[in-house]
């Protein structure tokens, strides 16, 4: 065939046929679909090559890659095939223009690859919500059992209360019935109002009401609070504030609901300890507040369990209260745009530092009303 | 001045060609266009702080959650890789694993690098995996972002330094 005809005829085919020598130089190229001229470096036309040197000088070198594409914008791509012709030992480099079957083996790649990532995105996604029902379960459960124990308490209480006796009830059993009755109701009564709490805030209805209030009163008057409760008669608690007020935008109920939780929880603590101590300690630089037991303290593992709903973290070990508390602390705190720490070992006492983004006592914050 | 070849390799879709582009031509898209086969790009670059002048061609490769025969065949010559997973998968690794076992029983003594991608939206569950992958590889790994573009220039830069050191 002369060198007209075949290059006619690799057009034809959209073939490019290049003679290269051991450097890989171009020796000979016929067919025109891609201009190459001969004396180049084929590497720095087709950059493929770098790398395969060695590869290429075995007698036997024989590679194909049935779509290549070069370059830093869209180019069109090529097959390409280099094959040493193990008789007269020369090198030879074919380029293919597959333009046409090439998109369309894109869109089949592409089409398997995007239903795939498709299919594990809906895995995934199916995984959370089984996972996430499971936890509603686990938490309805919970409450079943939560309410369960004070209402046997009022119905137990009632119905001995109500019944015809013989002999009647003494006054002091008549009371007792009374005081239980009562303290299951109140507990009932916090129960509903924290479960309502985490609702909202699962549905982004927990609305703050917020305003400048001084952090140095709130802690004071919550402290004097805390002294009333029952199990911190044998506790010493101290509140260190500074003597002058430290104001932050904040909704004030709810940082009274914070502080009350966390100082009633280090109260519990350390109730049964001879010499229990519980601090609460207001800095005003961030501003942050810290309340700080001496009590039995937690491992990692147990502030995670603790900082679930309903979760107790020492098995068998029944704290009171409804076991919601941290969790709802943790929910305000977050709304408050602020951050939890616990710095707690066994054995080591338990200190819960909250710190309030600074924004917020800056001279000229103003209050919004933020919904979570 | 050498020029060398670097693969990139990991499973479909989890950001290969987006941090070759954003490395190359510091440019991300949002749309996923599967990659066909191999898309060179030749780049020269500067390694930070010191100067050194280098040429590479960065070898794009089709994904796959196991590398294939055709895989095997476009590693040939490599002086490095880039391991790529998608940190937002469920299982982002075991990809990664089989490419990085290929990649080094291919081409044992050749340095590669992990990419943990996606890092602007995804968290490692599981960081003690790739403690162990950086063990058994003797190896880096850089949590990326094609997208913001984190680490993805001080990964490739890592990899040629290692390419260098080794002499190869
Ligand atoms: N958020 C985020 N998205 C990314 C990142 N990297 C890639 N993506 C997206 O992930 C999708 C897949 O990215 P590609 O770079 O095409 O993935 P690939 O690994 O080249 O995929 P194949 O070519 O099929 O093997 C695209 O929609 C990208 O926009 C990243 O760092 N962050
Ligand atoms: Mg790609």
């Amino acid at each position: 065939m002369t060198e007209l005809h075949s290059d006619l005829v690799l057009d034809a085919l959209g073939l490019l046929a290049v003679r290269l020598d051991d450097d890989l130089i171009v020796r000979e190229v016929c067919g025109t679909f891609l201009t190459v001229p001969t004396g180049t470096d084929m590497r720095e036309f087709m950059p493929a090559l770098y790398g395969l040197e060695d590869a290429l000088h075995a007698p036997d070198a024989y590679l194909t890659m049935p779509f290549v594409q070069i370059g830093n914008d869209r180019d069109e791509p090529v097959a390409l095939t280099v094959r040493r012709d193990p008789d007269s030992g020369v090198l030879w480099l074919f380029l293919r223009d597959v333009r046409e079957e090439s998109e369309m083996q894109r869109q089949l790649v592409q089409n398997h690859n995007s239903l795939s990532l498709a299919q594990a995105e809906l895995v995934k996604a199916r995984n959370a919500a089984q996972k996430a029902d499971q936890a509603k379960t686990a938490f309805l459960a919970n409450v079943s059992h939560e309410l369960r124990t004070p209402l046997h308490v009022i119905i137990g209480g009632s119905s001995i209360l109500s019944k015809p006796r013989d002999t009647p009830l003494d006054p002091q059993e008549v009371t007792d019935y009374a005081l239980d009755m009562h303290e299951s109701g109140v507990l009932l009564l916090q129960l509903v109002d924290d479960l309502i709490d985490l609702s909202r805030s699962e549905t982004g209805n927990l609305i703050l009401y917020e305003e400048r209030c001084d952090l140095t009163e709130i802690t004071r008057a919550i402290t004097a609070l805390c002294e009333d409760i029952p199990e911190a008669r044998h506790t010493t608690l101290q509140c260190e504030v500074p003597p002058h007020p430290v104001w932050m935008v904040a909704d004030a109920r709810r940082i009274k609901q914070i502080l009350l939780n966390l100082i009633s929880n280090a109260i519990k603590a350390v109730a049964n300890l001879n010499g229990g101590e519980v601090t609460v300690t207001l800095d005003p630089a961030l501003p942050s507040l810290t309340v700080a037991d001496n009590g039995p303290g937690m491992s990692e593992e147990e502030i995670a369990i603790a900082r679930q709903p309903f979760g107790q973290p020492r098995a068998g070990v029944r704290s009171k209260g409804t076991g919601l508390g941290l969790s709802i602390v943790d929910r305000l705190v977050t709304l408050h745009g602020g951050e939890i720490v616990f710095d707690t070992a066994p054995g080591k006492g338990l200190a819960a530092t909250i710190t309030f983004d600074p924004e917020r006592s800056r001279n000229d914050s103003k209050p919004s009303q933020n919904v979570s | 001045m050498k020029t060398y070849k670097i693969v990139v390799l990991g499973d479909f879709g989890v950001g290969k060609t987006s941090l070759i582009r954003r490395y190359v031509l510091d440019e991300f898209s949002d749309e996923y266009r599967a990659t066909l086969g191999v898309h060179l790009y030749k780049h020269a670059d500067t390694l930070a702080g010191e100067d050194i002048e280098i040429s590479l061609v960065v070898w794009d490769i089709e994904g796959a959650p196991l590398p294939s025969g055709q895989t095997k065949r476009y590693i040939v010559g490599a002086s490095g890789a880039v391991i790529v997973g998608d940190m937002t998968r469920d299982d982002p690794f075991s990809a990664m694993w089989s490419a990085a076992d290929m990649f080094e029983e291919a081409l044992p003594g050749r340095p590669l690098c992990l990419a943990l991608n996606k890092s602007d939206v995804a968290v490692i569950e599981s960081p003690e995996t790739v403690t162990r992958m950086k063990r058994r590889y003797d190896c880096n790994a850089f949590e990326t972002s094609a997208l913001t573009g984190d680490c993805v220039t001080p990964m490739f830069h890592d990899l040629a330094r290692s390419i260098l050191a080794r002499g190869l």
